[in-house]
């Protein structure tokens, strides 16, 4: 679901840019520190293939036939930061060239595809990758694309865009199908490119980190779950409508978010050096 | 097939199309600043920008309707919003909805039909995007249509090998080995490259001087835009 410019407001797409931008300058950095030279055209030709393999009907039920979005099957073949870094380079182009999504909202496109969903892509692979390689990766399918609609649905209602009870509830039962369906599409593609060649595909690291790994989970969950429910609080969206990009509390309270946003990235900050200063010395 | 519009015309060499990248991509974020902070009220103001729009189409000598055609492929999406819109009560808004996102489309493809995508790329990196997400860019673009094409053909020997076969293990067949004939590719481009001297990373070329001649077309850009946006 790639949102268009004119739809998000200003307040809205102006925090998501900025809160991208840096993390999509650090997943970059860790992508180029965890690959070697001979990746690079790896990189982009994995790219190139999530566009091509959107390209193939996948034939469910009936009449009707899903596709490939390819976010948690990048995730599981070339790492997190490397994924997320193909599916930013994939909305650039999308934005630019494609038409698809804005370039002004590529900010909150690039947070809910390449940097929530892959999130939630790695972290299901990560949790239940022990327990049942298959249902994890239907389960990073399914979460990615779930992840990301339910972000951009909230963020759209959020600008005021107005989304009757039925309409939400329909949509909402729109990704869910659509997440089943990817799910299963992705372990069916994993599945074939294991029996080609086993190594392509990496296996799910020991998971040394469990409870970390279940705190993220349990935060992304808690902001996906709280951008739905902040949007769907009617009053929110009243209030916003009603105030015109002029009004004064607009301006204090959009401060009040981003200097927010600044202390929990300081507080993240700090805590892994202090994390990793523990672990090297 | 579409794609090719777009390489052909970024490679015209109208008065738009040498202006500096850098210039062109500043005035189209300053327009679509501009434009998203339009108030729905303000009809006139679109007419203004759709205005300024048509002339710099004119100006950099591409067809007014193939581009609004392309741009159209934004409608679909939008114009179910709009739709939504319309029903609760709200056709003013659902009207800027449509305007605004099709506006937006023309000026990116404004930028893409006059900059070619190693210039655009060039200059995102002056502006500190960092390298290696260019670097993925410009590999993603230049593989899109071999891949794509190649699915196609895929696609067709397919068919011809059974019509009626259309199961949803033959798709996975088709994306796996879609998959290692990409990741094969990759390694034959690696090789190639290192064959031509790659050590890890590319030489850009020295970006062009930032010449007045762009400097005043981004201000004109400026002025037009925040014109219409203050007065209309």
């Amino acid at each position: 679901m790639h949102i268009p410019d004119g739809f998000l407001s200003t307040p809205v797409w102006a925090t998501l840019d900025v809160v991208s931008a840096p993390a999509v300058a650090w997943v970059a950095r860790r992508a180029q520190r965890d690959t070697q030279d001979n990746r690079i055209p790896l990189l982009g030709v994995m790219g190139a293939f999530v566009f091509a393999a959107q390209m193939v009907n996948f034939p469910v039920g009936p009449g009707t036939s899903g596709h490939l979005v390819g976010g948690a099957l990048l995730t599981v073949v070339l790492g997190p930061a490397a994924a997320s870094l193909v599916l930013t380079a994939i909305l650039v182009l999308q934005a630019l060239i494609f038409q698809d999504g804005g370039v002004l909202a590529l900010g909150a496109n690039v947070f809910n595809m390449a940097l929530a969903g892959v999130a939630a892509a790695y972290l299901s692979n990560r949790l239940w990758g022990q327990a049942s390689r298959s249902g994890a990766i239907f389960a990073a399918g399914a979460l990615s694309v779930i992840t990301s609609a339910c972000l951009a649905l909230g963020q759209l209602m959020i600008s005021g865009v107005p989304m009757a009870g039925g309409v939400l509830w329909a949509s909402l039962g729109l990704f869910l199908i659509s997440a089943i369906m990817e799910g299963a599409i992705t372990v069916a593609a994993v599945r074939a490119i294991e029996r080609l060649n086993p190594t392509w595909v990496a296996g799910p690291q020991p998971a040394t980190s469990r409870t970390v790994a279940a705190v993220a989970m349990a935060a992304l969950v808690l902001v996906v779950v709280g951008t739905l429910v902040a949007s769907a609080a009617p009053d929110g969206i009243q209030r916003l409508t009603a105030q015109g990009v002029d009004s004064v509390g607009w301006r204090a309270r959009t401060m009040a978010g981003l200097a927010g946003i600044a202390m929990i990235f300081a507080l993240c900050y700090l805590g892994g050096k202090l994390k990793s200063r523990r672990r090297s010395a | 097939m579409h794609h090719l519009v777009i390489d052909r015309w970024s490679r015209g060499s109208s008065s738009l199309h040498q202006r500096d990248p850098r210039a062109k991509l500043a005035a189209l974020l300053v327009f679509l600043v501009v434009l998203s902070t339009t108030r729905p009220s303000a009809q006139r103001a679109f007419v203004a920008y759709a205005v300024l729009l048509v002339l710099a189409a004119n100006m950099a000598r591409l067809p007014i309707l193939g581009l609004a055609g392309r741009a159209a492929l934004v409608l679909p999406f939008s114009a179910t919003f709009a739709l939504l819109t319309w029903w609760s009560g709200d056709s003013l808004r659902a009207l800027a909805l449509a305007e605004k996102s099709f506006l937006s489309g023309t000026a990116a493809l404004l930028l893409v039909g006059t900059t070619p995508l190693t210039a655009w790329t060039a200059a995102l990196e002056s502006w500190r995007v960092p390298r290696m997400l260019i670097l993925v860019i410009q590999f993603v673009y230049r593989y899109l249509f071999v891949i794509a094409e190649q699915v196609q053909r895929m696609r067709w020997a397919a068919q011809c090998r059974g019509p009626q076969q259309r199961g949803f293990r033959l798709a996975a067949g088709l994306v796996g080995v879609l998959f290692s004939r990409s990741w094969q590719r990759a390694d034959g481009i690696y090789h190639a490259m290192l064959a031509r001297g790659f050590r890890g990373r590319f030489v850009p070329a020295p970006p062009a001087p930032f010449r007045s001649s762009d400097a005043l077309f981004f201000s004109t850009c400026l002025a037009g835009c925040l014109a219409i946006r203050m007065l209309l």
